[in-house]
């Protein structure tokens, strides 16, 4: 962890940025912007986590965030407004109401307990295989979100959770995954689990256990996925399961390819770009609509842009931005070449 | 784990029906070096595939001491203190030079700490001290190939299986490797078995050898022995050699 400690610095400096920035032009817009910023940070960062040290696609990341979202809902929403929310609720969940803090402490631990009994037997897959198991365990998830009314509200909207996250909370949050992500990838099990991602077969010879070293990334990626799904939840207050599915994913994806999945660095910068490309071309969507450019209303220019833009990266630079190095360890290289 | 000999016994392994290997046996002892020697397609790289549980056999078995262990997975094996490396290199490439001999290290359950300053040593002792913060993939051939036998090192093997670890190098190199890899033994009590094409090498090596045609062994012994041996002149040059 030593030699990441200026990554570290760097990074949370560009998160602590985006804060001060936000608060000091005091627009509730941009507000609102960087909480959601934030909590996408501690999103990626988990799915880095997973597929930057094991080298293996996850469609099942937001599926996690959903499990996180709706446990700290059950947990949390106020007794008496649980008659309404969720009508079909278990008798002994009824009277819970805990602190959203605690809560979402609880999701995150939740999310990972989950991931712990579903994964198991899946983490001695790879290549294609994993990555379409991963896909059908995303599926799963959903549908499970769709049709546990008694817990989720089925696919109806679920209300009623108290606003707990603010712009604070989620950066505080978002500076410990990329602390937490860093100290993952310098870990015991992290230096193992990326000789894995580099040449299988290799590391089988020096007598590494991919499957359990895999299987423990995907945990500590759920609890990220938890607890970020935990934060939008207490941040939007009211949700349905077709926030954990596809466009979502989608968009987590394209922020990890974009900045590099082999680096937190890249997971940091690509959730950086990706979102003010996002907020960027949604603005100017409402701009052209407004305008009446064209006969008909804009729809659907940020999701073709974010396309393009991640077939660029793909092809032009395939590892992302920042493909190996973290950006600490590029600015010592550069300064020791200079002396 | 202070077992003093490897022993493949009667070891066959068949691809699709195709015998690659055909009841071979040959033993390693600690403190010794093997050659492993014979034509393309003889059968030498299954063998070591074979010992170390890359590949399943059809019939026969691998031993280390007095215990079986064939059957089991290539991660067992290595952790039993059999390392190895590969005829087509394969470091990680996307980590640091230093990174990949550490992580032998680190399998093997050194703390990161210990394993750092394994990996430094073993740096410095294979002339790669300079390039310890490249990455894999951007060594030169030579380079890559010194780091996968230091990676193999790491582990503190008891037994040490090199597949072709000159292939590439130029002559100074071999030269360098040689020295490095003849030391070994003794310094670090490991029974050694070397593929390689380089016969110069393999005899200036080698205290026995062990010769392979078409998934048999045709002869084996002292360097002297298997040079004069028909059979091996014949594998190597064609019968009408072996005869003029």
């Amino acid at each position: 962890m030593k030699r990441h400690i200026l990554t570290a610095a760097i990074l949370a400096g560009l998160v602590v940025l985006a804060v001060l920035a936000s608060q000091l032009l005091g627009i509730r817009l941009y507000d609102r912007i960087v909480t959601n910023l934030c909590i996408s940070l501690v999103l990626v960062l988990g799915l880095q986590l997973f597929m930057g040290n094991s080298g293996i696609l996850s469609f099942a990341h937001m599926g996690f965030m959903g499990v996180g979202a709706y446990t700290s809902a059950v947990l949390s929403i106020p007794a008496q407004m649980k008659g309404m929310a969720l009508p079909d609720l278990y008798p002994f969940l009824q009277g819970v109401e805990l602190s959203p803090y605690l809560s979402i402490a609880i999701a995150g631990v939740m999310a990972a307990v989950v991931a712990a009994v579903v994964s198991y037997p899946l983490m001695r897959l790879s290549d294609a295989a994993a990555v379409i198991t991963s896909f059908a365990l995303l599926v799963v998830l959903y549908t499970v979100m769709t049709n546990w009314s008694a817990l989720t509200n089925g696919p109806r909207t679920l209300f009623g959770l108290p606003k707990a996250t603010d712009i604070y909370l989620s950066a505080f949050v978002a500076i410990l995954a990329v602390i937490g992500a860093l100290i993952f990838k310098e870990s015991r099990t992290g230096r193992l689990l990326r000789t894995s991602r580099d040449d299988e077969r290799a590391a089988a010879a020096i007598g590494v256990n991919i499957p359990a070293l895999r299987w423990r990334a995907f945990v500590v990626a759920a609890l990220f996925a938890g607890i970020g799904g935990a934060l939008w939840g207490h941040f939007i207050t009211s949700f349905s399961p077709k926030a954990f599915y596809l466009k979502e994913t989608f968009v987590i994806l394209s922020m990890l390819v974009i900045g590099g999945a082999n680096t937190v660095t890249g997971a940091v910068v690509g959730t950086f770009i990706v979102t003010i490309a996002y907020e960027g071309l949604r603005g100017l969507e409402g701009v052209l609509n407004e305008a009446k450019v064209t006969g008909e209303p804009v729809i659907g220019l940020t999701e073709i842009v974010l396309a393009l833009a991640m077939i660029a990266v793909l092809i032009l630079r395939p590892g992302g931005l920042f493909p190996t190095r973290e950006i600490g360890a590029l600015l010592r290289r550069r300064m020791e070449t200079r002396k | 784990m202070q077992e003093s000999t490897l022993n493949a016994i009667d070891v066959s392994v068949e691809f699709a029906g195709l015998k690659a290997l055909a009841g071979v046996s040959l033993t390693l002892t600690r403190g010794e070096i093997v050659g492993l020697i014979g034509p393309n397609g003889s059968g030498k790289t299954t063998l070591i595939n074979a010992i170390t549980g890359q590949v399943r056999l059809a019939a026969g078995r691998v031993t280390l001491g007095d215990e079986i262990i064939s059957g089991l997975a290539p991660r067992q094996v290595a952790l039993k203190g059999i390392s190895r490396s590969f005829q087509i290199v394969r470091l990680f490439n996307n980590m640091t030079v230093v990174e990949n001999i550490e992580a032998a290290a680190l399998a093997r359950g050194d703390s990161l700490r210990a394993a750092r300053t394994k990996a430094e040593a073993l740096l410095t002792e294979f002339g790669l001290a300079a390039r310890a913060d490249e990455l894999g993939a951007a060594l030169s051939y030579g380079d890559k190939r010194r780091v996968e036998v230091a990676r193999a090192l790491a582990a503190n093997p008891s037994f040490l299986l090199l597949d072709e670890p000159a292939a590439g190098m130029n002559e100074a190199e071999t030269d360098t490797l040689l020295h490095t890899l003849a030391a070994l033994p003794k310094a670090r009590g490991l029974g050694l078995m070397i593929i390689d094409h380089d016969m110069g090498l393999i005899m200036r090596l080698c205290q026995r050898l062990h010769v392979l045609a078409s998934g048999r062994t045709i002869a084996a012994g002292t360097a002297e022995e298997v040079r004069r041996d028909p059979a091996v002149i014949e594998a190597y040059l064609g019968h009408e050699a072996a005869h003029a």
